[in-house]
């Protein structure tokens, strides 16, 4: 002590400050751990009672059928599923868009709301590994939640003594439509609760729009019906996400359509699938641009 | 103590709080989309008579019973019903009113008038409006769609605040409601459907179509006399039921 | 004016008892809620503001249960702990709002007197978003007080202040207090209660554990032996001298398993050991590498005083 009081004016003094110089985990560590916080709290693990009721609830509402027609398929001893893996999706939409609406703001807005988001970037984490983990992160929630129930319908199948070497191909089918119907509606849902980080009206944007579009979709499609044109009726589905991915899915997967007549020909499918991949690709974009701009 | 009254100043706060900018954004994106099909439809009725055949059949309800009464309404009485007063709670703002010698009634009261506002500006008028569009003419479509339109706007508009007043997943509530009993459910298990605002107005559609309902293709699960009086009963019991939990909320600064 | 009394108040939040048998009585003047987090301030104060019935207990205004009655509103105002406002809202257009609210006879000019007293007339047409966190925190002020209370009751009024903003609100406070009303202010910083409030009562772990005046407790609370532990340079030869001052009163050396030595010093006189010891320390030429005092948390010292 007595030595350090006769040094020079001002100086700061080693009284056992620690810093940490052991190994450190580098920003692949930092990405993981956001991508499974982003999936484990979009179900409301590691988040409050009151969080986990909603998604788990939804899940449940989701797979719910599934053992239903698991179980209606043994007893009756159908040679079918009387509801297929494709059409399971599109027939629970109203499931998933309510998911994805009361969950994309979680994911999303919290971080902006509670401005804690710049305490991720004073970690070696650019804002662009930021969005892909949150988007992979919401895209994996949306495969367990669409693929939990598929599997359980092919477990239910293979119980049920349906032959493996038909239900697998279809169900790999929609599993591969599983995984669009993730990247498209993830992209969706986090781009309107990214612009919208007010609690609640982020949910009733996201549902919203998917609503709306849906609704644009049945009306435009009813209309072309009427006007006896087959082209204008296909082409329809790429209004809404879940035509448009169903359209991809037949056309590219070759399952059958759940809404009709699908994209018309080898064109459409391209078409059907461009969209698509644009979607994505300005939904990630805008992310990123709403991201720089927030928390420069 | 006020009564009842509605309560000019607890209006205008709730009104800056719901129509902010981007919210009356959001807000009018889902009418113009009614109108914006609407004025398709018409068009394209121009072009193929088929199509004019159809409008003045069955089309003009169908499309105004989907978008108007099974889209529009419920997602603009939740937004609104919800809006109205669930983010004072989230946020704790609407402390700034309970302490105040102001009777909680007259603070539902009021910001339901607000949200029914709401409701009749982005969703009833543009009914109507839609109905003009599709049929050409102030007929018995577009006024029974109206009337139908601020029926379910009331109601779900009174449902939707008792659910921001009494839970915080009150929006995701609501949808599930809306989306998953009243049409997931609804359309698989008709027994549901008597539980169900759309249905409801659907009466009061059919009895204002009269004996046009059937070859328009409008047909409620219910009767005009259940229908409506579970309307008025749920929009009144919703009101007194969210008033007294008004008087017992507890403020607290969870998030 | 306005008396507010609480006799054996208890709230419990389904097995968490947040205030335990409470019994106080708030006069006229400025009264300081001390404890730390989680102490029970913000439970009290809303119990007092009529927004939580006590589980056991009454809690009056001038004899009146205040629960559920918004009457008592004319009476008390309140300063919530949290900042959210309207946001859209122009401050002046609030505390406007607020007079409305309240039915004043002439709510505009109660308003204006308000902004006046808080100093916040300039920015007053600016959209309360705008604002810093002290500003809002003056705004907040503002709407307790337009109506002229008789009670004020504020949930840590200070936090986010800066020093000349403190300065200010404990003026007010002051000058509100003098008036002959009846203000209640939580915080979990001594010294901020230190400057304004003649009256403490003090919450910890939901029981009131102290009230009265502020200096005796203060006493009470610096003058009871205090445990040290203290690392140096040469923990024997220190522990010889302090033994040897009449501030303490035990002296121990003792060895962690680690092989880390340390003296442990109970000290009597709190004031003369903090300046006794560096004395000593330059004086034998030792250094000193740690001193911590043993156990502080508030609980432990009124356990202790309560004990004695």
């Amino acid at each position: 002590m007595t030595d350090q009081q006769r040094g020079p004016a001002g100086a700061i003094h080693d009284i056992g400050y620690r810093h940490y110089d052991g190994p450190r985990l580098g920003p692949a560590y930092i990405r993981r751990a956001l991508f499974l916080e982003t999936l484990r709290g979009a179900f409301g693990l590691g988040r409050s009672a009151r969080s986990k009721v909603m998604p788990l609830l939804l899940l449940a509402v989701m797979v719910l059928p599934a053992l239903v027609v698991t179980v209606v398929t043994s007893y009756i001893g159908f040679d079918t599923l009387p509801l297929g893996y494709t059409e399971y999706v599109v027939t629970l939409q109203v499931v998933v868009t309510v998911f994805l609406g009361a969950q994309s703001p979680v994911v999303m807005s919290r971080d902006l709301r509670f401005r804690v988001a710049p305490l991720y970037f004073s970690r070696p984490l650019s804002r662009s590994q930021y969005v892909q983990a949150k988007y992979a992160g919401m895209v994996a929630a949306l495969v367990v939640l669409m693929g939990l129930p598929l599997t359980l319908l092919l477990a239910g199948a293979l119980l049920s003594k349906l032959p493996l070497d038909e239900q697998l191909p279809d169900y790999l089918r929609a599993m591969a439509g599983v995984l669009v119907f993730a990247f498209v509606l993830a992209g969706i849902g986090l781009v309107i609760a990214a612009l919208t980080p007010r609690r609640g009206v982020g949910v009733a944007a996201v549902v919203g729009v998917l609503l709306v579009l849906s609704g644009i979709q049945a009306t435009v499609r009813a209309l072309a019906g009427e006007l006896g044109n087959d082209t204008f009726t296909g082409y329809a589905g790429l209004l809404s996400p879940y035509p448009l991915v169903d359209g991809v899915t037949a056309g590219v997967f070759g399952a059958d359509s759940s809404f009709g007549e699908g994209p018309p020909g080898a064109l459409g499918a391209l078409v059907f699938t461009a969209v698509a991949v644009l979607l994505v690709v300005v939904c990630y974009v805008v992310l990123l641009a709403r991201y720089r701009k927030a928390l420069s | 103590m006020s009564g009842l009254a509605f309560n000019g100043t607890v209006a205008s706060l709730t009104r800056r709080s719901l129509l902010g900018r981007k919210r009356t954004l959001v807000l009018a994106l889902l009418p113009l989309a009614l109108l914006a099909l609407c004025i398709f439809a018409r068009v394209l009725g121009g072009i193929d008579s088929g199509i004019e055949r159809e409008l003045s059949g069955r089309l003009a309800p169908d499309l105004l019973a989907a978008f108007g009464i099974a889209i529009l309404m419920p997602l603009l009485g939740l937004i609104a019903g919800t809006g109205a007063i669930g983010p004072e709670i989230d946020e704790g703002s609407i402390v700034y009113l309970l302490a105040k010698p102001l009777n909680r009634y007259s603070i539902i009261v009021t910001k339901l008038v607000v949200a029914v506002g709401v409701v009749v500006g982005f969703g009833v008028l543009p009914v109507a409006v839609a109905g003009v569009v599709l049929t050409g003419e102030v007929g018995a479509v577009t006024v029974a769609f109206t009337v139908g339109a601020l029926a379910a706007g009331v109601a779900y508009a009174a449902v939707f605040l008792l659910l921001a007043v009494a839970s915080r997943n009150a929006v995701v509530l609501g949808l599930i409601y809306a989306l998953i009993w009243e049409s997931l459910v609804g359309g698989l298990v008709p027994g549901a459907q008597a539980l169900s605002i759309q249905q409801w107005s659907l009466a009061v559609v059919e009895r204002l179509l009269g004996d046009d309902a059937s070859r328009l293709g409008v047909d409620a699960a219910v009767g005009l006399g259940t229908g409506l009086t579970l309307l008025v009963v749920v929009t009144v019991a919703a009101t007194v039921y969210a008033g007294r939990r008004l008087q017992t909320l507890r403020l607290n600064d969870e998030t | 004016m306005s008396v507010v009394e609480l006799d054996k108040v208890s709230r419990w939040f389904g097995n968490v008892v947040a205030v335990n048998d409470v019994t106080m009585r708030l006069d006229t003047g400025v009264t300081g809620l001390l404890g730390p987090n989680g102490a029970g301030k913000s439970t009290l104060i809303n119990m007092m503001a009529g927004f939580l019935a006590p589980s056991a207990g009454t809690v009056t205004l001038d004899g009146r249960p205040l629960y559920r009655d918004p009457e008592i509103y004319r009476e008390v105002g309140l300063v919530p702990e949290r900042e959210e406002m309207y946001d859209a809202v122009s401050g002046w257009n609030f505390v406007l709002a607020n007079a409305k609210l309240h039915q004043l006879p002439d709510p505009e000019s109660a308003a204006r007197q308000a902004i006046a007293t808080v100093e916040m007339a300039d920015a007053q047409d600016r959209d309360i978003r705008t604002y810093s966190k002290g500003m809002k925190q003056r705004i907040k002020m503002a709407t307790a007080i337009v109506h002229e209370p008789t009670v004020l009751l504020l949930d840590e009024p200070f936090n986010g202040m800066d020093p000349r903003q403190r300065m200010h609100l404990m003026e007010l406070l002051h000058e509100l207090g003098d008036q002959g009303r009846t203000i209640l202010f939580s915080s979990h910083i001594l010294e901020e209660v230190e400057q304004i409030a003649a009256r403490i009562e003090v919450m910890v772990s939901g029981r009131h554990a102290a009230s009265g005046d502020f200096r005796e407790i203060r006493r009470l609370m610096t003058q009871r032996p205090h445990q040290y532990t203290i690392r140096s340079s040469d923990d024997r030869a220190l522990a010889s001298a302090m033994i040897a001052e009449p501030c303490t009163s035990g002296v121990e050396l003792s060895v962690d398993p680690h092989g880390v030595s340390a003296v442990q010093v109970q000290a009597t006189d709190y004031s003369a050991f903090v300046h006794a010891l560096p004395r000593l320390a330059s004086r034998h030429g030792i250094r000193l590498l740690e001193v911590h005092p043993a156990d502080e948390s508030l609980e432990s010292v009124f356990s202790y005083l309560v004990s004695r």
